[in-house]
């Protein structure tokens, strides 16, 4: 996505990201990115609420016509529980026993298969 | 000095945020994950530049595309439900468009979102075209492009950026964006 809009920019359109992953948007580098700390899967704000959703796409807005340069982040203001301890729960491969790593990547091997026929066929 | 105790006011303490509470390292996080799995490592696409170029026109005035990774349902593809565990056989490998006048039925099992936390459930969350309704109708943008588009996520930098990109690109062109807002999910 982050390579996409720098494709668009690149090429007379302005562009903005609303993601979570601050880290990988931010290695590529874009434009303007609105940086939610959400789980990933909510970019676009917290799931059934309205404010949160309207609050993050105005901060989007504000960024297209406002951002004084490329690389611009605007941190939403927003949590997304007052714990923080969820970060720790995303792929946590320390918590792993060598069984489940071994179930896991037979699993890994399975999906890899399904998406190369399905690349292939496409 | 009167040479009697005076009382020190006790000063509040500084509270400050947990030291853990930054931004997940998720490049970090993968890496050490599929390595753990015994897979090689991945490469994160990496510029120390990016271009700029401003707006156009105001925004009250501009079009507006709205780019995201999520996949159109597929009814033969198997499990995309909300709970469904990662789902490649639900993938797409080239750029979609559909009307932006109705709600479309998009879902993201075929993506690495953060299962443990979340449960998508509600569109909104991940594609934002019913609050980027209201903000025309609010007359905070100009208005949309009667498409939004479909990226793929799945394959080479290389296809990405001279694929999937340009292609991109020339729908945005053709619907006479202004702008994009793009939403990976």
């Amino acid at each position: 996505m982050s390579l996409a809009a720098r494709h668009l920019e690149a090429n007379g359109i302005a562009t903005v990201i609303m993601g979570c992953a601050r880290d990988i948007v931010e290695h590529c580098g874009v434009p303007r990115f609105v940086w939610s700390d959400f789980p990933l899967g909510n970019s676009a704000g917290r799931p059934f609420d309205r404010e949160s959703q309207i609050l993050t796409l105005e901060l989007a807005l504000r960024l297209l016509a406002g951002a004084p340069a490329a690389r611009t982040t605007v941190a939403s203001p927003l949590a997304w529980t007052k714990d923080p301890g969820w970060k720790q729960k995303y792929l946590d491969a320390g918590k792993l026993s060598p069984d489940e790593i071994a179930e896991r990547r037979k699993e890994f091997d399975v999906v890899k298969a399904v998406a190369k026929a399905k690349r292939e066929a496409s | 000095m009167s040479g009697e105790p005076t009382a020190v006011e006790p000063r509040p303490a500084i509270v400050f945020a947990p030291e853990h509470d930054v931004p997940v390292r998720y490049m970090e996080r993968t890496r050490e994950y599929y390595q753990a799995l015994g897979f090689s490592p991945y490469r994160w696409a990496h510029f120390t530049d990016a271009p700029f170029t401003p707006l156009a026109r105001p925004l009250s005035r501009a079009r507006v595309a709205l780019i995201t990774t999520a996949a159109p349902f597929q009814p033969e593809a198997g499990d995309q439900g909300p709970n469904a565990a990662y789902n490649a056989g639900a993938k797409f490998y080239t750029v979609y468009s559909a009307p932006v006048d109705r709600v479309p039925d998009l879902r993201i099992s075929h993506v690495g979102y953060d299962r443990a936390n979340t449960v998508p459930e509600d569109l909104g969350a991940y594609f934002p075209l019913a609050r980027l309704h209201e903000a025309v109708a609010a007359g905070r943008i100009g208005s949309l492009t009667t498409r939004f588009h479909g990226a793929p996520t799945n394959r080479s930098h290389r296809v990405t950026m001279e694929t999937d990109a340009p292609e991109l690109l020339r729908r945005c062109r053709e619907d006479g964006a202004d702008a994009a807002v793009l939403v990976p999910s």
